[in-house]
């Protein structure tokens, strides 16, 4: 955690702080404004995700392990989750939704050692990875995690059927997980 | 690649598990995904190492100066906006000389400066409403009595064989079942909450949640002050 400041001030507002939960909108904001702006695309709307996201952070901080990954990795997992979930609910019909659902609290960003191990020179092996991938599934892989593309939208975009978009996007995570693990 | 998978049992999971990380899933497969991250470890621990896989990508995402909406935030999460100065008398400082063991006099003394705010509890507010606005409740919480009054505001009762249950959310803890609220309007007796903690509201089958974990969670809220 030593060169992991954000991860101090989670766990100051774990204990109710608001000065830390202030210095923490500081430091993180301007990523996670990042985040909301991509997925959603709309300012307006990202305002309102980023006061979500906070709200959110406020209430689940106790559940940020330092241990267990960077505090940053978690507030885009929380960011990206609920910014997600707002596009899904903008297409979907008739759903019950879950924004503003703290049930749905984001899973630990990392298992323990195993993780650790993982994260450390990640950035380089996952770059390496994508390279092992045709490069059409490589930038879905990409659109779909950094703009929140849905299958839907990654069928038109890289003109397959959307019955088989499924299928075709799991074998690149299929490539692209054997890659990693290796 | 054009030839099947190899069978690896959970593969159909570690798969949903990315699938779910990249954020492919339609929101009633996301639902379902959450769901199964509350009740399988298992399955927490691929998205935890799919999270781990992708985060490299979080690199692109831009910073964008955000405007400063800790008011806004504040103002859900405790209530009006206070000054800083203020805050820090009225609820750190304040309540730390009271505990602290001060001399009766002087005990008195301060409690006589902030008795305006602190000797009223407070009255509390959440609406509690799915994100199509199709159902609403409201919650009013009376700090003092610990008596919530909750009210559908909208939206139809949970229809045959079903229950709406309230849920409370305290802070890095599990959501706890305290009530059932299918009634249009309900007062019930809830444990002790402040500002900042949270109420939800879940589909259940008739008579509450079979096993003590929310079962379709329809909205939530943070309650504030009114």
């Amino acid at each position: 955690m030593q060169d992991d400041p954000l991860a101090a001030y989670l766990n100051d507002v774990a204990e109710r702080d608001r000065a830390a939960f202030d210095a923490l909108y500081s430091a993180a904001s301007a990523k996670l404004f990042g985040v909301c702006l991509r997925i959603l695309d709309n300012r307006a709307e990202a305002e309102e995700a980023l006061q979500e996201v906070f709200t959110r952070v406020w209430i689940n901080a106790g559940r940020f392990d330092a241990d267990r990954g960077r505090a940053m990795t978690w507030l885009i997992a929380i960011a990206r989750n609920h910014c997600i979930d707002r596009l899904r609910a903008r297409t979907d019909e008739v759903l019950p939704d879950d924004t503003g659902d703290p049930f749905a609290q984001m899973p630990d960003p990392a298992p323990g050692a195993e993780a650790r191990t993982i994260a450390r020179g990640e950035a380089r092996r996952i770059s390496d990875c994508f390279d092992t991938l045709e490069p059409a599934r490589a930038e879905a892989v990409r659109g779909a995690y950094l703009d929140g593309l849905s299958y839907a939208e990654l069928a038109t975009r890289h003109a397959i059927p959307l019955n088989t978009v499924r299928t075709w996007l799991r074998r690149g995570l299929l490539r692209l997980k054997e890659c990693l693990e290796a | 690649m054009s030839t099947p998978h190899p069978p690896i049992p959970d593969e159909g999971d570690d798969l949903l598990a990315a699938e779910y990380v990249l954020g492919v899933l339609s929101l009633p497969e996301r639902l379902a995904a959450e769901a199964r991250l509350r009740d399988d470890p298992a399955f927490a621990a691929r998205v935890a190492a799919w999270t781990a896989h992708l985060s490299p990508l979080d690199a692109d995402y831009p910073e964008v100066p955000a405007p400063n909406l800790l008011p806004q935030i504040e103002a859900r999460l405790f209530g009006r906006a206070e000054p800083a100065a203020r805050r820090g008398w009225g609820r750190s400082v304040g309540r730390r000389w009271l505990l602290g063991g001060l001399g009766a006099g002087a005990a008195a003394a301060v409690v006589g400066v902030f008795l305006a705010r602190p000797g009223k509890p407070p009255m509390l507010t959440a609406e509690i409403a799915t994100a199509n606005g199709a159902l609403i409740f409201q919650a009013r919480y009376d700090a003092g009595t610990h008596v919530a009054t909750i009210t559908r505001t909208k939206g139809q009762g949970p229809g045959a064989a079903k229950d709406y249950q309230l849920w409370v959310i305290l802070p890095g803890k599990a959501p706890s079942p305290v009530a059932l609220v299918s009634a249009p309007r309900l007062r019930v007796t809830l444990p002790k909450l402040v500002a900042g903690d949270t109420l939800a509201v879940s589909l259940e089958p008739a008579g509450g949640s079979p096993n003590g974990k929310p079962t379709q969670v329809l909205g939530a809220g943070v309650l504030t002050r009114a």
